[in-house]
């Protein structure tokens, strides 16, 4: 049988957004366009592969009404389930999108509790479908009750199962993880000075940071660059990448737009893509979601057309 | 249409060393009247329904009976029901499994799930889990077409 690609999402969430042209706090707007839709990094993902052509199974906890939605728009877009129901109510996170103002306002909660015996059933799941995985995303913020270093544990098992492990994380789930060591982690560096206590620096300070989780064996490391760029460390040096500007001018919404690059990033691995050209494929995915309301890609054939948009700059 | 276009793709499932007491919250907490039961790859070793946990709970003879209600009252049933709430589901699964393939017809499923009286059956791709089908989803697909 064919090895599957596994996405977690440990806090999955009903993504609503909500188009409002000249959004200002303190006053009530009607919106313009409303989209509501199965969200959480690692369901973003799967969703995301599917739009590209690749299988995958989504793995995590859902709870409540909210629980409910996600679990059935992922079963009517046929993708492969595996969640731990729990008691209490899945989050619903909120984005405003002022398409005058081009800014983006977003508010998140929590998640539900999650008991011990919840992750105990969960990581039987997760160690049986490890058995078929090709490869295994761990994504997005921890729910109350599961272990900050959960991911790290994951990782672990990943690497015993000798499957490579993508990780796009924050805060102390993030630096755990990557005491695990990941093939690829992708992070917000803004997080990641504030936990590691650095001082939030220029370029320079970037890189440095980047280079001591490359030290540590971390394989590939993206990490946001300017407004929607992006430093990639690879096994073949560090590149620079940023979008033409009259691309950026079209942007609409940057709901997912790091799930995108995630995505496109596996496929791109997957498939054997030279360094250069899986770069170019990952930012162009994530370039694509911006186009739109909606949430993930058009399709493949939408991303290829938007390579050669992707400035690409290798550093000395 | 072929039952891998239509089924659920869903993998809730057990393993045989699950007690009752947890495949009774996992069917409750999904709203599902029955899951399969796996092994430590996900191949499909078992079925339990709501009617195999019901009948964990009654006494042996009552497949002899044909007046249910010589069967113990409420209370007994309860005390029975705790008790076997943690015996392992291996020991009270439907061990001969009825499943489907990817590759079964829409119609072959019909067909097996009427005779068979079945609410949901696993499909399985090489031995391997890879979603159910309820009656639902056959109505659903009828109606849709």
């Amino acid at each position: 049988m064919d090895k599957t690609i596994v996405t977690v999402t440990m806090n999955p969430a009903v993504d609503i957004q909500y188009v409002v042209p000249d959004f200002r706090p303190g006053r009530w707007f009607r919106a313009s366009e409303v989209d509501r839709s199965a969200g959480g990094k690692g369901i973003n993902v799967s969703i995301i592969l599917q739009q590209l052509g690749y299988e995958s199974a989504a793995m995590g906890f859902l709870a409540g009404f909210s629980g409910e939605y996600i679990r059935d728009t992922l079963r009517r877009l046929k993708l492969t389930t595996n969640f731990v129901n729990v008691i209490g109510e899945s989050r619903t996170d909120v984005y405003i999108v002022d398409e005058v103002g081009h800014i983006e306002t977003g508010v998140a909660e929590a998640g539900p509790y999650i008991s011990d015996e919840a992750l105990h059933r969960f990581m039987k799941n997760f160690d049986r479908i490890l058995s078929r995985a090709r490869l295994v995303y761990l994504g997005g913020s921890l729910p109350p009750g599961v272990p900050q270093d959960a991911y790290k544990d994951l990782i672990l098992r990943c690497k015993e199962a000798k499957v490579p492990v993508f990780v796009d994380a924050f805060g102390p789930a993030l630096t755990a993880a990557l005491e695990g060591v990941p093939k690829v982690v992708k992070f917000d560096h803004r997080f990641l000075f504030s936990t590691l206590g650095y001082p939030m620096g220029d370029l320079d300070d970037v890189l440095e940071l980047v280079s001591k989780i490359h030290d540590s064996g971390v394989e590939w490391s993206v990490t946001t660059y300017r407004a929607v760029g992006n430093i990639f460390y690879t096994p073949e040096g560090i590149y620079l990448v940023d979008i033409e500007r009259e691309v950026k001018e079209q942007m609409v919404s940057l709901l997912a737009i790091g799930d995108a690059l995630m995505a496109g990033l596996m496929v791109a691995l997957l498939e054997d893509m030279d360094v250069e050209k899986a770069i170019r494929f990952a930012q162009a995915c994530s370039l694509e979601d911006t186009l739109h309301v909606k949430k993930g890609i058009r399709g493949r054939d939408m991303v290829e057309s938007l390579m050669p948009k992707i400035l690409v700059e290798k550093l000395d | 249409m072929l039952v891998g276009d239509l089924m659920d793709r869903d993998l809730t499932s057990l393993g045989e060393d699950a007690t009752l007491m947890e495949a009774i919250e996992v069917l409750s907490r999904h709203r599902i009247p029955g899951l399969p039961i796996v092994d430590a790859e996900g191949r499909v070793v078992g079925f339990l329904s709501e009617k195999d946990i019901v009948r964990a709970a009654l006494p042996g003879y009552i497949d002899l009976l044909e007046d249910p209600s010589y069967v113990p009252d409420m209370g007994q049933f309860k005390v029975r029901m705790k008790r076997a709430s943690m015996d392992s589901v291996g020991r009270h699964m439907t061990k001969e499994v009825v499943c489907l393939s990817t590759n079964d017809s829409d119609f072959h499923a019909a067909l097996i799930m009427i005779k068979k009286n079945l609410k949901r059956a696993p499909v399985v791709k090489e031995g391997i889990l890879v979603g159910v089908v309820n009656r639902a989803d056959i109505i659903e697909h009828l109606m849709s077409e």
